[in-house]
Formats: structure tokens, sequence, C-alpha cells
């Protein structure tokens, strides 16, 4: 009979939790531990650091994952471009896209990676990362939209944020929540190695790359900037590095991405008449 | 025994009750997709802003001229917005109800964190991610400094101006 009562009072607790009721799990822990059952207290603590765990990550996280996946792009590409005007630049191209983007209202910042590779990234909470090799490739305003826009469509689709949630549960973390970042560190720092080792050294599924080429091309496409652009700066890519060795080494190869992106314009009815705007690009650029 | 008039009467009542429902309840919605918006007085960029929209706001829609849309506001301003700044299916965002359960239960206030205020340097957890690899303090200012790069509205509304990009493409 207590058993069963126990029993309900843990369903009840667990059913306040999944509600978003934090307050009301933690005064049921207190009430199962003043009623001299620990164990109880235990289970329900439990239930719903395991029921938080499941749930999506919330902004306050992603924050503090970007942040500290930004400082690892940062430190292992060696450092940023300092050139205040380039760097707004950028930043106002960003901002554009970001602001007719699926996920508009979180911040969004560009920086430029001191690095000749030809490479972007983008970390959660809106951290994304162009190097100066690329920016170097790019011929006009349009294209740098688009690499925007895919770097803005990782970070709005969530992309990154499903590795880490694949990269908590390998760290076997099951507490809900950053909480776990100041009582376990250890963990924290295994789920941000786990998560910047998949981004730039294995790759984000061959998929999200492909959906990140076509909805980032739309995100450009709905402030105005010509569609076709983002496949002429792919197709010269191909050309200056071949289809068997993505010049993106993580990304799948030309060929496959620029059909993909054709297709999204074709299906989609993305405006082809759009700007490129080659001129201003050339006169913010051309220091780089 | 009902008299046929007051019959005839109650079935006009009722007709136009369903046609005045219906417009309403079945007319097209669309939802706003950018960060902001605004409501214009006529369907160019020149035209008097009458009113400003936020993302997610639901707006119905009176009419359409090309790139523009003609709409009304829940708060009941009629105007045109640009096109582009608008969606057929409702936006999530970053705001999803299972993300705003997540930061319930972790004690957080979803909407104070997802306001680009800008935070500035780096949070208790990333420092210590810092202290624990032995990032650099040249960069850990990048990403400090990152952190709080913000560009004022307006200056990205005068961009969007001189490239005739959104609502002033031409």
């Amino acid at each position: 009979m207590r058993n069963n009562h126990g029993m309900w009072t843990a369903l009840i607790a667990l059913s306040l939790t999944v509600a978003g009721c934090a307050e009301v799990q933690r005064a049921a822990e207190d009430v199962a531990r003043q009623s001299g059952n620990p164990r109880l207290a235990g289970a329900i603590h439990g239930a719903g650091n395991v029921v938080g765990s499941l749930l999506p990550i919330g902004y306050e996280e992603e924050s503090s994952i970007g942040q500290a996946m930004a400082l690892q792009v940062v430190a292992r590409y060696g450092g940023v471009v300092d050139q205040p005007e380039l760097v707004r630049y950028v930043n106002l191209v960003g901002r554009a896209v970001a602001d007719t983007s699926d996920r508009p209202d979180i911040p969004y910042r560009v920086a430029i990676l001191d690095h000749e590779s030809i490479n972007a990234f983008a970390v959660p909470a809106g951290y994304i990362f162009v190097t100066r090799g690329l920016l170097r490739q790019i011929r006009n305003e349009a294209e740098l939209a688009a690499v925007l826009g895919h770097e803005i469509a990782h970070v709005s689709e969530k992309h990154i944020l499903d590795v880490i949630q694949r990269s908590k549960r390998l760290a076997g973390v099951t507490e809900a929540g950053l909480s776990y970042a100041t009582s376990n560190p250890a963990a924290f720092k295994g789920v941000i190695d786990g998560a910047v080792k998949k981004l730039l050294d294995e790759g984000l599924d061959q998929e999200k790359e492909t959906d990140a080429d076509m909805v980032g091309d739309v995100f450009a496409a709905r402030v105005g900037y010509d569609a076709e652009a983002y496949v002429g700066l792919l197709m010269r890519l191909r050309d200056l590095k071949g289809d068997d060795r993505a010049l993106f080494k993580t990304h799948p190869n030309f060929s496959a991405r620029i059909d993909a992106v054709q297709k999204t314009i074709r299906t989609k009815h993305l405006a082809t008449t759009g700007v490129v705007l080659q001129e201003r690009f050339s006169r913010m650029t051309k220091r780089v | 025994m009902t008299h046929p008039r007051s019959l005839g009467v109650l079935l006009i009542v009722l007709w136009i009750s369903v046609c005045v429902w219906g417009a309403d309840g079945w007319a097209e919605t669309v939802y706003v997709q950018a960060k902001t918006a605004q409501i214009r007085a006529g369907k160019t960029s020149l035209d008097a802003v009458v009113g400003n929209v936020k993302f997610g706001e639901s707006l119905e829609i009176v009419g359409r001229d090309g790139s523009w849309m003609e709409v009304k506001t829940s708060a009941g301003a009629r105007g045109w917005i640009f096109a582009g700044k608008t969606s057929t299916s409702k936006p999530s965002g970053g705001n999803d109800t299972l993300a705003r359960l997540g930061q319930s239960m972790r004690g957080g206030d979803a909407s104070a964190t997802t306001a680009s205020a800008g935070a500035r340097g780096l949070d208790k957890a990333s420092e210590g991610y810092a202290n624990r690899t032995g990032v650099s303090a040249r960069d850990r200012e990048v990403v400090d400094r990152m952190t709080a790069y913000q560009i004022p509205d307006q200056e990205v509304e005068e961009f969007l101006r001189e490239g005739g990009l959104g609502e002033y493409a031409k």
C-alpha cells in the first residue's frame, strides 16, 4: 500500500515536472525527504533529470555551448581578422539574411578567421565563422549571403544542437540544463570536445549539409539576393578543387550540392533576378 | 408553431452570420518571418509606416500585388507588408514549446535570454571550459568581443536600402 502511495507520488511529481514546474518538482522532493523517504526524493530528482535531458536544449545552455565551441574554433584557426570595416560589412550581410531566416530572434555574429583554408563554420547560438581563404574565393555579395545563409541554416535548423544532444548522451550527462557544466566540468568539456571534433574534423551528416545549402539559399533569396549566385560559387570551387575530394572536406561533393541547390531554385520558385552587388562587395573586401 | 416570416428572418440572420464568420474564420493567414517588419500605407518602401509587427505575429491577407501583401493585423491595423518578411507556416524559431519547457525546468527565463540585447563577456560555463583547456587570453578576448558585437537595426535598414534589398528592391 505504502509502495503504491509512493509510486503515485512519483508519477504525479513526474507529470508536474513534464509540465515544466521545476519548483513543484523541488517541492515534491522536499516533501518526500521530510516525510522520511529519501529514496522517493532521489527517484523524483532522477526522474526530473532524465526527462530534462530528453528535452530540447534551451537558449541559455545553447549560448554557453556556443561560446565554448567558438573558443575552440578561434584557437584552432589561429585568431581572427581585425579589420573593423570588413567585419562590420560581413556582419551586415549576415544580419540581412538572418533577419528573414526561420530563426531571427537570436543574435548572430560573424567573424573572419585569419586562415588561408577555404571553409566556414557555425556553432550554436549564432556564432558564425568564415575563413579569409573562402572570402577570397567569393566574387559578390549574393555569394557571400548564400554562404552565410548556409551557416545560419545550421543554427536555425539546430543541426549542431542535435550533435550536442548525442554528445551529451555519449558523455553520460543525464542532468537537465546547464548545471552539469559547473557540477561536472569534465563532462561539459567532454560534450564540447566531442561536438568540436564532429564539426571541424569529421563533419556533420551529409544530409544536414545539403539541407543547409538549400535552406540557406532560400534565406538569401528571401532578402532579395540572386538565388543562382550560390550555384556560381559552388561551380567555381568544383573547378578549383575537383569533385572527388570536396573542398569543404566535411561536406558532400560539389556536383551533388549544385544539383540540390538548382532543384531548390526550381521547386521553390526562387528569384534568379535578385541583386548580386558585385561593386559593393569588391569595395568592402578589397583588403582581404 | 413558428410563423413562416419569423423563420425566414431567422434563416437570413443565420446565413449572414455564417458568411461573416466564414469570411473571418477562413481568411488566409500569414506570419511575420522577420525579427521586425513594417506595415506601410502603400506597397512601396517609400510609403509611410503605419505600424510595426514582430516575429511570429499572425496577419490576415486582404490582397496581394507583386512582392507586397495587403494585410490586417490582430490589432486591427491595415496596410502593406513586403511578402519576403512573411511565411504561410507559423515559424517556431528558437523558442518552440519544447525548448521553452526545457528552459522552464532549468529555472531559466527563455524570453530574457533569446532577446538580442547582447550578452557581454564569457559566461561561467565557457570561462571554466577556457580555463580547463588553456585557451589563450587573446582567443578569449575574440569570443568576448564577438559575443558583445551588435549592429543597430537602423544601420541594417540603411544597408538594405543602399543595396536595394528586402522591401527596398527595385
